[in-house]
């Protein structure tokens, strides 16, 4: 019957058959066939065929958002569910909002951040058992967790949320004396502070700072945690007066700059003290207050004489000079600053000897009084060259030049305004020669011989 | 006679089979002469339960379309066929669902296949709008206590929900939360808990996470933990459902006490515009007295009493049941619920229920 050879069924590669998947050994396979009634059979199977339930089959169909959710949901988390759920909306509706091209568009939706499921599914489920057995200070615990977890800037929001759950559980906690809630008073002003909401985060700083008085808690670094809710305050308060000053508001910046300096001084760090002086310092001149002005900047100059603070003390010595070249006392602010140079070479200050040569130079060159000028200015020169920096050589340099020119200026009028033979003799030499002694008549007729014993 | 009525689906071939059963029929509906039935119990079961309806009705859809000359005829022909179809499909499904809220599930099978079968007709076996069928029918014989049927029931909508890739979430939840009831009556609670963490997060899909229609999923999932004994879980989840509820409901009485005020300055011919969007059916108002009323009752027998809870829930109750007209409990639950509150530290909820025991007294209610 058969006209054609047999055909060679080939089977696709790739498929392993079944029987290949069994984990029994051969013997017991053959066991199966003994089995008549099918419960035995279906027994036999689902102990040693290792195959998928109908969950594991639908976990496998479901998108891994839905696995975490359903997941958590199982266990009962339903709170945990909620806010996940929740979340990844909210980031999908930011999403939406901003738009093909920006920041958060760029990357990735939620949910297709399988790490970032994880973390939240993680730290939330542990924080609602914990809620549920009432250790809010556990449930403070991974909602901190979860907020660093999201710090870099398309998930800021994010960290902010947790932050502030972190601080509603805070409230709850009473068995630390505060700690916590003090923690989460600091990590609010921090977030407020970066949006910008400056009185907000002023008011979690107080907090912070009415909590830890008189506490003996610690961060991880071993600073208090008093110091620390004295300089967020001294921070946030200078900043705030800065605000104030911009709409010519004095007398409430100085108010609060005294309160910023009276956070420094608490917190102990002598730079601080040092800046909060200072700050306060101009803010009295400013508002017109010299006499007031001058005894606190002295004071910000001592502090940063003993810190040898070469910026701040050079930032202190500008301003005090300022106000009293505003009084008119030139000749006291000279000697000030003279002083200022002494002490900076006393302490072997080379930033802040540049700084005070600086200073007196501009004074004199402002004055007219050209040659003291340029002998601040070399100094200055001199100086910066052994900082080894290259922007403050290259200022210093221009400063130089310009006050030699100054100086160049005035014999170069004087000779023009006689209009003799002789100074346009003078003028002429100078012009051939380009020597920047203008001055020198020796030097300019010497160089005239020289040249002209010399034809090249 | 459930055990048998998968039998009578699909299309009947010449023989004519029993309308519940399938089984050779004997009997036939003497008013509309289209119903078969093998024995008088299935014709009393059928009359009782949805044949008494749509007796008549049966008969336009039954007689073949008369010979229409232009196409236009033959269109609007088919048209009105259809429609009377999906009337049918209507009727039957409330039908079935009335009898289920009732509490006499059995009555409701004959009903809930009326229902499947019009609709197979109509949309085809293997399309998703026979799901709810199949859903209602599979609601009533869990309620009869005939599992197996159930299961089938729901095996079929799960596999028609498996082979339609978009099907809505709206639909696939109430299947899994059919499911979990059904595993749930079986005594599989493990499984139980995975449909209805299915129907959760679906219902949340659709919906969103905090709306009551969630809230349905939650108050299973509770009573699955009762049964296991976490305690801690169900208190918590049950607190969600309460939580739920007593904001949609808090709503609602807003917008009635807005429309009422509008009623009463404007003409009484003003149609109620937005009264529609947080209207409760019939089905979600019977099922928030049901799960608030077994809240209540866990709230009240617990050992450790949550006062400020358990006025939450009978405030919530309280409005339901001012909502639904029944104006003598919504006044008993509501003064019961002051009581309590008058005992709290907090009291903030008190002005709440003061003005909603002033609204339930002032009783302006028009008949709906």
């Amino acid at each position: 019957m058969n006209m054609l050879p047999p055909v060679i069924v080939q089977r696709p590669h790739g498929h392993p058959t079944f029987t290949e998947q069994t984990v029994c050994p051969a013997l017991d396979f053959a066991r199966v066939h003994l089995i008549k009634d099918k419960d035995g059979i279906d027994d036999y199977l689902a102990k040693n065929i290792k195959g998928l339930s109908k969950q594991e089959a639908a976990a496998c169909r479901n998108s891994y958002k839905k696995n975490i959710c359903i997941d958590m949901l199982r266990q009962g988390y339903h709170k945990s569910f909620s806010e996940l759920f929740t979340l990844i909306q909210k980031w999908n509706a930011l999403r939406e909002a901003a738009g093909p091209g920006s920041a958060i568009w760029q990357q990735k939706s939620l949910e297709e951040q399988p790490d970032k499921l994880d973390q939240l599914y993680h730290f939330l489920t542990r924080a609602e058992a914990a809620q549920r057995a009432g250790h809010y200070e556990e449930v403070y615990n991974n909602q901190l967790n979860l907020a660093y977890c999201f710090n870099d800037s398309e998930g800021k929001w994010l960290r902010n949320y947790f932050y502030e759950q972190c601080f509603n559980t805070a409230q709850l906690i009473k068995i630390d004396g505060g700690k916590k809630e003090a923690q989460a008073h600091a990590n609010m002003g921090l977030i407020n502070e970066e949006q910008g909401n400056i009185m907000k985060a002023a008011e979690h700083y107080e907090a912070f700072y009415e909590l830890t008085v008189g506490s003996t808690w610690k961060d991880e670094t071993g600073r208090t945690y008093n110091s620390l809710a004295c300089e967020h305050l001294w921070k946030i308060y200078t900043v705030l007066a800065d605000k104030m000053l911009e709409v010519k508001e004095h007398q409430q910046a100085i108010k609060t700059l005294i309160k910023a300096l009276k956070m420094a001084k608490e917190g102990g760090d002598m730079k601080m003290e040092g800046e909060a002086a200072y700050c306060l310092g101009l803010t009295y001149h400013f508002a017109g207050e010299e006499q007031t002005a001058i005894p606190i900047l002295n004071t910000s100059v001592k502090i940063f004489t003993a810190l040898c603070d070469s910026a701040g003390l050079g930032r202190a010595y500008e301003a005090i000079a300022k106000i009293l070249v505003s009084q008119g006392k030139v000749a006291e602010t000279v000697t000030y600053l003279e002083e200022f140079v002494k002490a900076a070479e006393n302490a072997h200050l080379s930033g802040s000897l540049v700084d005070a040569c600086v200073l007196l130079g501009n004074l004199c060159n402002e004055r007219g009084y050209y040659n003291e000028a340029f002998e601040y200015f070399s100094r200055a020169f001199e100086a910066a060259n052994t900082l080894s920096s290259l922007p403050l050589v290259d200022e210093t340099k221009t400063y130089y030049g310009i006050a030699r020119a100054h100086k160049m200026m005035v014999a170069v009028n004087n000779h023009t305004e006689a209009a003799d033979l002789v100074s346009m003799k003078y003028l002429l030499a100078w012009k051939e020669n380009r020597s920047d002694m203008c001055t020198d008549l020796l030097t300019v007729e010497l160089n005239k011989e020289t040249s002209a014993s010399n034809p090249l | 006679m459930a055990a048998a009525a998968a039998a009578a689906v699909g299309p009947r071939g010449g023989r004519r089979g029993c309308e519940l059963c399938g089984a050779a029929a004997r009997r036939c509906c003497a008013r509309c002469g289209l119903a078969y039935y093998c024995d008088v119990d299935h014709q009393k079961a059928d009359w009782v339960s949805i044949h008494e309806r749509i007796c008549q009705l049966l008969i336009p859809i039954h007689t073949s379309l008369p010979f229409y000359s232009s196409e236009k005829e033959r269109k609007h022909g088919t048209e009105q066929l259809l429609n009377r179809q999906k009337h049918i499909i209507d009727l039957a499904y409330s039908t079935a669902q009335k009898f289920i809220l009732e509490g006499k599930p059995g009555k409701a099978i004959p009903a809930g296949l009326q229902a499947l079968r019009f609709s197979i007709r109509v949309y085809g076996s293997y399309s998703v709008d026979v799901v709810p069928a199949y859903l209602v029918l599979a609601e009533a014989c869990i309620g009869a206590g005939c599992l197996t049927q159930a299961t089938t029931y729901l095996s079929q909508a799960q596999w028609i929900v498996l082979k339609t890739p978009d099907c809505s979430p709206a639909v696939q939840y109430k299947l899994h939360r059919d499911l979990g009831l059904l595993y749930a009556a079986k005594g599989n609670l493990e499984q139980s808990v995975h449909h209805l963490a299915n129907d959760i997060y679906l219902a949340s899909c659709a919906f969103g996470p905090n709306t009551i229609q969630t809230a349905g999923g939650y108050f299973h999932m509770a009573n699955i933990f009762l049964r296991q004994n976490k305690m801690d879980i169900v208190n918590s989840l049950y607190a969600e459902v309460t939580a739920i509820w007593h904001a949609f409901l808090v709503r609602s009485v807003q917008t009635q006490e807005q429309i009422l005020k509008s009623q009463a300055e404007a003409s009484p011919f003003d149609e109620d515009g937005e009264a529609g969007k947080d209207h409760l059916t019939e089905a979600q108002q019977a099922e928030a007295i049901q799960a608030l009323n077994a809240i209540l009752d866990f709230r009240e027998q617990a050992p450790k009493q949550q006062p400020a809870e358990t006025a939450k829930v009978l405030h919530s109750l309280a409005m339901l049941y001012y909502l639904s007209m029944d104006l003598s409990k919504a006044q008993e639950v509501g003064v019961k619920a002051f009581d309590l509150v008058k005992q709290l530290p907090q009291q903030e909820s008190l002005e709440a229920i003061d003005h909603l025991l002033k609204l339930i007294n002032s009783k302006p209610f028009h008949k709906k």
